[in-house]
């Protein structure tokens, strides 16, 4: 049982393959604005690689943001239309929370640029604080307030250093019930900014 | 710190473009403002041909924003006209003032997403194919560059 993983909602792009709940093939690098051009090469590559064909993915799980205007679109329409196409099921993801590590709670955050950020809190797949969209402000004072909360996400741009999430592993987590999409063609990106 | 020169043809309009390549750097926002044919796009063109883009430039009215990637410094190239009175919300704050060279066509269209410090440029139709090109920045980076072209225009 073959599980695609997808995600661009923010500077990475990130492709995987896992069987059995195990990722065995990998993508994960930095190409801000320039995912539209390398996923579906990326997605192409690692089931060549595998010898498999789309046929054999009954799973896809994708990240639908919050994130980047473009990048959230990116990995929701392709897995979109590949789940419509081979019909796989679909499960979606917050961005954030696959950011979050699985024992700890973690403060999840993306740059939403003019100083705000992408926020959430989560431990493992359970949010203790939904997405949300917050001043650069509001999230130190936050941190400030929650210190032995680990914190995920790339947040150099707050000037911190961040743990060293494994997206991967987390996206598998989330193939329930509660997150399968039922309407394939319903299925949106979260941008929060709208 | 504002320059005003006149362009006596295309060429020297395309030339400041390429002169400014080489002081432009990422995250900085270049305004150009100016009538249809006035010139914003062959500045454009000599830039790209600065930052050594190979991609034909052309300005991108119907597709707002084109990105090249392939080159010395990221070059955002933005044309806000269709965005008068539009949703504006497109993320284009990811691109103004971040990862690359953004030049901005019609920038009184997208006010709320330009820095406070932008170096702007104006061209005027001064008969022919002469230009009254005026060059104005408001932050030491900006005035070093109105400077350079000062000392080179």
């Amino acid at each position: 049982m073959i599980t695609l993983l997808l995600d661009s909602s923010n500077k990475n792009l990130s492709v995987a393959l896992a069987r059995d709940n195990q990722v065995f093939a990998k993508k994960d690098y930095e190409a801000w604005q320039q995912q539209s051009e390398w996923m579906i090469p990326e997605i192409d590559g690692l089931l060549k690689a595998a010898n498999l064909t789309t046929k054999e993915i009954a799973n896809i799980v994708v990240a639908i943001g919050p994130g980047s205007y473009t990048g959230v679109r990116i990995a929701v329409t392709i897995a979109k239309i590949m789940a419509f196409l081979i019909e796989a099921k679909l499960y979606k993801v917050s961005s954030l929370a696959v950011l979050a590590d699985h024992n700890l709670p973690t403060i999840c955050l993306a740059n939403a640029r003019s100083n705000r950020s992408y926020f959430a809190v989560y431990q493992g797949v359970e949010a203790i604080v939904e997405d949300t969209i917050i001043s650069n402000d509001e999230v130190m004072a936050y941190i400030e307030a929650h210190q032995n909360y680990a914190v995920a996400g790339e947040a150099s741009y707050l000037g911190l250093t961040s743990i060293q999430s494994n997206r991967f592993d987390a996206m598998l987590r989330f193939i329930d019930e509660k997150h399968e999409v039922k309407d394939l063609l319903a299925l949106k990106p979260i941008y929060l900014k709208d | 710190m504002t320059y005003t020169f006149t362009s006596h043809n295309k060429q020297t309009t395309r030339e400041l473009g390429v002169f400014l390549a080489k002081f432009l750097v990422p995250g900085d926002v270049l305004t150009l403002t100016g009538d249809l044919g006035a010139g914003k796009t062959t500045l454009t063109q000599g830039l790209a041909h600065g930052l050594k883009i190979t991609d034909r430039v052309i300005s991108p009215t119907f597709n707002i924003m084109k990105c090249y990637f392939k080159a010395e410094k990221p070059l955002f190239h933005i044309d806000a006209y269709r965005l008068e009175d539009a949703n504006k919300d497109i993320g284009l704050e990811e691109f103004i003032g971040t990862e690359g060279i953004a030049v901005i066509e019609w920038p009184m269209y997208i006010k709320e997403f330009l820095p406070q410090e932008v170096l702007k440029i104006n061209l005027v139709h001064a008969g022919g194919d002469e230009r009254i090109i005026t060059i104005s920045g408001d932050n030491a980076h900006y005035d070093e560059i109105v400077g350079q072209v000062r000392g080179a225009f």
